[in-house]
């Protein structure tokens, strides 16, 4: 292959519904198997890559052609997946060349995801390039791009707060417990009432490591079920105030009419605990805590408007610094492209200089019985003399080349390379002017 | 006597103030990394202008307030970077660059020309035991205070429900900056201590009685009880958090005010005032 580019085809959570995601969706014992297949029967795909989460599933290529490798890997995934092909015509998406590029570097910088800054979609990504290399699939084009976007979502995560904002009430609730307690590992979590988004809560905060969870509900046996599946000990709601003072974090979600917990009786625990931090998360609607709570020395106390404000704080934040992202993408795309340019002149400056260096080899061999005669000394003396004079009329020619090369129209470089060397660049020449043409209608090249 | 390497230290320190004061509102990093090494180069700088003052001197160049005052301002500006690399609490730069821009700058705007240099009845092995500890323990505590005073801006946008603005999201969890107050002030409390010890053999060695309650050696009995009491308050009946980072910053004042007061106002065999 001489001029090979980026090409990409996929689903996702923002063109395809969940139905049609989890039947495409790669278990990852599958995926080299798959990708040896595809190298296989289909020929217009040089090196390859799938990458298979529950929001997307995409193809990453690197082909002479780009419109014939998306059309050869979306009837791949048709056949392995047992789908009609016309079934995915509207919910898939190609790109190639630059766009290609960007894409990649957005998805693993997270830009692309449902719940933008997420961070798991970088270790993702990181397993699709394993198992591609494992298959054996992944050549120059790949390896360099993947290493870029893994290169990119750092410099993204570093240079901006995108990982740092959270999206919804518990993810702000497990934001603040940070700002609070510096570990959770030595905590207690206590649960007043077992409501949804409690336990979901606690499921967030409990995935930080916590030392013990207490789930206190009017309604025993739920308490116990969900102690059973998180691993905590269960009393009942009118039980739970001697463990009131062991609890770091306490989440209330009780159906109550008026407050459960009160300063006049949280005072005497606080004390008890030597006024060791206390994190009051209310999501009970009436509320289930005293307003007045937040008052008390060490104790902070969050309702669940107050959660939904540090939520939309974060989100607003991380608007802004997705545009910041954004442009640390774009500069790194055009990086990798001026790369790819390059990359697309080597075989021509390689033709350039065979050309070269055959028809000095040409001459010395045409005088070989004069040279016979010379002395061994005087010999070496011709041998540099040409070798001078080849490499003083290459570098002037390649130098310029390259130059040309970093223009945007570096066609016009090659045809005068052509017509001053002759034939026998032709080849390779031709090559890579044509498909670089029809490029045009894909509209994948980039025209500034 | 002011030196270009003291004026090359203020400088740094101004630098490291500006810098800091500036990443403590911006999002950008790199701005407190740049207050860090301004404040170690401000530090550098003054290192070598005490030690050149020294080796003129013969001994510590803290014969007079001025000097002492320039000593403290050294002191703290090394446990506020050794605070910085170790506890990784970048953002206390904010706190001590100021203090000892102010610190130095005093200390230039106070000093006497003319090297005057220890009594000769007072030269010891036990002078640069005794000075460093004593200042170093208060180096410690002027750090607590800055500590306590991040402690209680990050815990007032808590409690009124504004927790992500900068600079408090960037501050460490309000557990770890009272762990590390509270780490501060055991150390200053030890090296108090051992100013105390040290100092009271000194005075046995040179005018042969241990104390002589003179208003240096009065004020640090009173200091050291003080900071017993806080600690003490602490694992008793657990003053921590917020309460602890008033009194932390409430004893801060008093040490200032005895420091300057017996400094400049009540003269005794003390510190600045031999002549």
């Amino acid at each position: 292959m001489i001029n090979d580019t980026l090409c990409i085809i996929g689903l996702s959570h923002h063109t395809a519904p969940v139905e049609v995601r989890e039947r495409l969706a790669f278990s990852p014992r599958e995926v080299a198997g798959a990708l040896v297949n595809l190298k296989r029967s289909r020929p217009a795909v040089s090196e390859a890559a799938l990458l298979s989460t529950c929001n997307r599933v995409e193809m990453v290529a690197a082909t002479a052609d780009p419109d014939l490798a998306q059309a050869e890997l979306l009837s791949f995934l048709a056949a392995e997946r047992k789908l009609e092909q016309s079934a995915l015509r509207s919910l898939h998406y190609r790109l190639a060349g630059r766009d290609a590029v960007r894409h990649l570097f957005r998805v693993g910088a997270s830009l692309d995801s449902m719940v933008v800054g997420e961070p798991q979609i970088l270790g993702q990504l990181k397993a699709a390039y394993a198992q591609a290399v494992e298959a054996g699939v992944v050549g120059l084009i790949l390896h360099r791009a993947f290493h870029k976007t893994f290169s990119v979502a750092k410099l993204v995560r570093k240079s901006t707060a995108i990982g740092a904002g959270a999206v919804s009430v518990s993810a702000a609730a497990v934001k603040l417990a940070r700002q609070i307690f510096d570990s959770l590992q030595d905590k207690t979590i206590m649960l007043l009432g077992a409501g949804r988004m409690a336990e979901l809560t606690a499921r967030n905060l409990a995935r930080l490591g916590v030392e013990s969870l207490v789930i206190a509900n009017r309604r025993l046996e739920r308490a116990m079920e969900l102690a059973r599946d998180l691993g905590g000990t269960a009393v009942t709601l009118e039980h739970c105030t001697p463990y009131l003072k062991l609890a770091d974090v306490v989440i209330g979600s009780a159906a109550v009419s008026e407050p459960i917990l009160t300063p006049a009786e949280l005072y005497p625990v606080m004390r008890e605990r030597l006024h060791r931090p206390m994190f009051l998360i209310d999501l009970g609607v009436p509320r289930n805590f005293h307003r007045g709570l937040n008052e008390l020395e060490n104790v902070f106390l969050y309702d669940i408007d107050d959660l939904g404000r540090v939520a939309a704080e974060a989100l607003n934040e991380r608007e802004q610094e997705a545009h910041r992202a954004e442009l640390i993408v774009e500069r790194e795309v055009d990086a990798f492209c001026r790369w790819l340019e390059r990359l697309e002149l080597v075989p021509a400056i390689k033709a350039v200089r065979s050309r070269i260096e055959l028809l000095r080899d040409g001459e010395l061999e045409r005088h070989r019985a004069w040279l016979a005669t010379l002395a061994p000394q005087e010999r070496a003396h011709v041998e540099a003399l040409t070798r001078g004079l080849t490499n003083k009329i290459l570098h002037q020619i390649l130098s310029e080349l390259r130059r040309l090369g970093q223009e945007p129209d570096k066609r016009f470089a090659l045809v005068i390379a052509q017509r001053l060397l002759g034939a026998s660049l032709a080849p390779a020449a031709a090559a890579l002017i044509a498909p670089a043409a029809g490029d045009d209608e894909g509209g994948g090249e980039p025209q500034s | 006597m002011i030196t270009p390497w003291t004026l090359a230290a203020l400088l740094g320190y101004v630098a490291a103030a500006g810098a800091f004061a500036a990443g403590l509102w911006s999002p950008r990093e790199r701005l407190t990394s740049w207050g860090t090494t301004a404040l170690a180069l401000g530090a550098g700088f003054q290192a070598v202008d005490l030690f050149l003052g020294a080796l003129k001197a013969g001994n510590m160049p803290v014969v007079n307030f001025a000097q002492s005052l320039a000593f403290l301002a050294w002191v703290t500006a090394l446990a506020g970077l050794v605070t910085i690399v170790r506890l990784r609490l970048v953002l206390v730069g904010a706190v001590v660059a100021p203090a000892v821009t102010i610190a130095l700058g005093a200390a230039c705007l106070a000093a006497e020309n003319g090297d005057r240099s220890f009594p000769q009845a007072l030269r010891s092995a036990w002078l640069p035991v005794h000075v460093t500890l004593a200042f170093l323990g208060q180096a410690l505590f002027v750090l607590a205070a800055g500590v306590s005073l991040l402690y209680l801006l990050k815990e007032s946008r808590l409690k009124a429900r504004r927790p992500l603005e900068i600079p408090d999201s960037r501050l460490p969890s309000l557990e770890s900056l009272d762990r590390i107050n509270y780490r501060l002030l055991v150390w200053g409390f030890v090296l108090l201590s051992l100013a105390i010890v040290t100092g009271a053999l000194w005075a046995a060695a040179t005018w042969g009685r241990f104390w002589s309650w003179e208003p240096v050696e009065l004020w640090s009995l009173v200091l050291w009880v003080l900071y017993a009491a806080l600690l003490q308050s602490r694992l008793a009946i657990g003053v921590r958090g917020r309460r602890a980072a008033r009194l932390t910053i409430a004893l801060f004042a008093v040490l200032l005010c005895s420091y300057l007061g017996v400094n400049l106002l009540i003269p005794g065999k003390h510190g600045g005032s031999f002549g």
